[in-house]
């Protein structure tokens, strides 16, 4: 007589192994690219003006004043930042940040208002084994209207994804250093509008 | 050069003049002079032309010498580019943690115990592909393994030596492929922790701030299997987000699952009469599963369904089915259920999991096992010899149904003072965390005793108990990956009963119903 637990597996395996050589099309890891990332963090853009800004040690050294205790643990060779308009009227600053989640940069584009307050985070790249969870929307919320005197850190203004601290951690340090490079560069500096 | 050939055209002139002295035509004075300048102009084209020649070998040699500088660059650029490719492409990892630990047992008050180093390895074959491995090793430093063969006596002689230290273990706890088709639907196979609860599936123990394993998880274990508990199979994995809902995770394998195995342990006896004694215990108690052949032909299944309504919090529920028992046995199986939850409100954490394991028809199973085993016990003593031999045959860790929990709360709180301070100074988010955990657990038709004799079964002792333990103490962490953990715990099992008989850590004397401890550890990752 065949057991109940017998029919369960010997059902559940064979369906199992079957499905996966089906399913062929992946996109694991990466979310956004390049071009896509302005308009998913202002998704009422009309118009995206890119801009690399190279990364000199002068602005490193500004940005550092402004990031407190954040301590990046990459300083890219030039930043991608977008400015993003809707016919005509300016919306805000795209910036493609990076930052070593536990072993790998996650990647990912955080947009920012004309009054420094971030608008929106979305994930571009996520390379770790573990801790994916941050690339959901419900969790990047929690940077909406966020400025550089918030701490962005777990368990202080940021809720926490357990198994994911690393990652989130490394996502409020990646947000700063493109709200400090926004202030810099488009809100201080010359590239103002 | 140009001096030396002036000079040789006025000693040729001046030689020729002396010959005209003696009678020589101008016709043929002249004729010689042109000879010579002949033989000047020659010699001159020549030497160009070895001067071109020189030169020619030297660029050459120039340019030989710029394509092999060339090369070594493209080289050197080429080996940085692969290391770099390898270096992103395997990245390798892992955590540790040590302990100390005093406490009331009247057999051990107090040691270091190094838990356990893991080596992980993480590898993205390509994008959508990822190879993970965990190694761990268990209170671990030493194995040693000599063998000598060679003849003696006439005769052959073999000779093998095992050294190893204490309870060292050495376990593969996770080496796994991944094939990522979607977010929803990640592809598994391998050796995959087992979706029961949430504790196996995150053990990692720099994640957690007190320095001992939950009772559920280990200490007993409820878990069919201690963990870390990883199992050989195959299966899906992935999230679904669900909108304004939330987000739904899911793991579901189909594993070769646990199994009753036999652990073989010898005990050399000094004895105070004229015999020494040598036992050999063949003990079978729920294992994981095989990684060669499924001792019981027959797989089992284990799913983890998580609900996350919002980030930080989460509730799933999760289960596990299948076989425990080998071909040789009779066909019994095993269901374990857990729910597990974890909810954050603000710098608040409370963390909790129930699991409920039952073995079915152990009694049955006990009788199975005395009919092939047909005696728990044998002894011969060989007096010439003085050795008296023992060999006994025991059924461990079995229980009709064991379930238990633990739940834990925790504060996170930083104190600006310390900031400053070589704890703070260094770190962007150091934290303290103040915490409290509580576990029980209750084993049901916990096996103590099977007798069997030719075959039969002759008694089977089984009782219930419990136990109960309260934890609460200080962990510091610098950084997410470390952490400083102190702890005062309190364990109780039911009254002038000893511990030892209901967990797998407590070397507690007969009677000794309670233990206190302190424990201090660091566990850390990298």
């Amino acid at each position: 007589m065949l057991s109940r637990r017998h029919f369960l597996t010997s059902l559940l395996t064979p369906a199992i192994l079957a499905l996966a050589p089906d399913l062929i099309s992946a996109q694991e890891g990466v979310f956004l690219d390049e071009e896509e990332a302005p308009r998913a963090v202002f998704p009422e853009g009309t118009h995206f003006e890119k801009k690399v800004i190279p990364s000199t040690e002068d602005l490193r050294e500004k940005m550092r004043g402004l990031l407190g205790r954040a301590r990046p643990s990459i300083w890219e060779d030039a930043y991608v930042t977008y400015l993003a308009r809707r016919h005509g009227e300016r919306l805000g600053f795209a910036v493609i940040a990076e930052e070593i989640g536990k072993h790998r940069p996650i990647t990912f584009v955080v947009g920012i208002k004309p009054n420094g307050k971030v608008k929106d985070v979305a994930l571009m790249v996520y390379r770790e084994a573990y801790g994916g969870e941050v690339r959901d929307r419900r969790f990047m919320r929690q940077y909406h209207d966020k400025d550089l005197t918030a701490p962005l850190l777990p368990y202080r203004d940021i809720v926490n994804i357990a198994g994911a601290t690393l990652s989130v951690q490394s996502i409020g340090r990646g947000v700063k250093k493109a709200l400090a490079l926004a202030q810099i560069v488009f809100l201080d500096g010359p590239g103002r509008s | 050069m140009k001096r030396l050939l002036a000079l040789f055209v006025v000693l040729g002139i001046g030689v020729t003049s002396v010959g005209t002295a003696f009678g020589a035509t101008l016709e043929d004075l002249e004729r010689q002079l042109q000879d010579l300048q002949r033989q000047i102009q020659q010699m001159k084209e020549e030497k160009q032309r070895q001067d071109q020649k020189l030169r020619e070998v030297e660029a050459v040699q120039a340019a030989q010498k710029e394509e092999v500088k060339k090369e070594a660059a493209s080289l050197r650029e080429q080996a940085r580019r692969v290391s770099s490719e390898l270096a992103e492409r395997v990245k390798i990892g892992g955590y540790g943690s040590v302990r100390f630990e005093s406490n009331s047992l009247k057999e051990q008050s107090n040691t270091f115990t190094f838990r356990r180093f893991v080596l992980t390895a993480d590898a993205k074959p390509a994008d959508p592909m990822q190879v993970y491995m965990e190694l761990e090793f268990e209170r671990f430093t030493q194995l040693e393994l000599e063998r000598k063969v060679q003849p003696m006596g006439g005769g052959l002689t073999v000779e093998e030596a095992i050294e190893g230290t204490d309870g060292s273990e050495i376990s593969l706890e996770q080496l796994w492929f991944q094939y990522d088709l979607y977010p929803w639907l990640k592809f598994r196979t391998g050796q995959v922790l087992v979706p029961l609860g949430r504790f196996n599936i995150n053990h990692d123990d720099n994640r957690w701030n007190i320095a001992r394993r939950s009772l559920v998880d280990r200490g007993v274990p409820v878990l069919p299997v201690k963990a870390a508990w990883p199992e050989l199979g195959a299966g899906f994995l992935g999230d679904i987000p669900l909108g304004d809902l939330g987000k739904l995770s899911y793991q579901a394998y189909v594993i070769n699952g646990v199994a009753l195995d036999a652990e073989v342990e010898k005990v050399l006896q000094a004895r105070g009469g004229d015999t020494q004694k040598l036992e050999l215990e063949a003990k079978f108690s729920p294992s994981r599963g095989t990684a060669n052949l499924d001792m019981k032909d027959s797989k089992a299944v284990a799913a983890r369904l998580a609900w996350s309504p919002f980030p930080g919090q989460e509730i799933a529920g999760s289960f596990y089915y299948g076989r425990y028992t080998p071909k040789s046995l009779s066909d019994e199986s095993l269901f374990a259920f857990a729910i597990d939850g974890l909810t954050t409100i603000g710098q608040f954490e409370i963390e909790a999991e129930y699991v409920n394991t039952h073995f079915r028809n152990v009694d049955r199973v006990a009788r199975s096992f005395g009919q092939v085993a047909v005696r728990n016990e044998a002894e011969n003593e060989s007096i010439a010899g003085g050795l008296e031999a023992e060999v006994d045959f025991e059924l461990a860790g079995l229980a009709r149904n064991k379930h238990g929990f633990w739940i834990e709360g925790r504060y996170r709180f930083w104190p600006e003072f310390l900031t400053p301070t070589v704890f703070g100074k260094y770190f962007e988010n150091p934290q303290l965390v103040a915490l409290l955990r509580g576990e029980q657990v209750w084993l049901n038709g916990l096996i103590r005793a099977a007798e069997f004799e030719n075959g039969v079964l002759t008694n089977l002792d089984q009782e219930n108990r419990q136990l109960y333990r309260v934890a609460t103490g200080l962990a510091y962490r610098p950084t997410p990956l470390v952490v400083f953990q102190l702890a005062y715990e309190y364990t109780k099992t039911d009254r002038g009963r000893s511990l030892a008989e209901v967990t797998n850590f407590l070397p507690a004397q007969a009677g000794e119903d309670e233990a206190h401890a302190i424990l201090v550890g660091v566990a850390f990752g990298f």
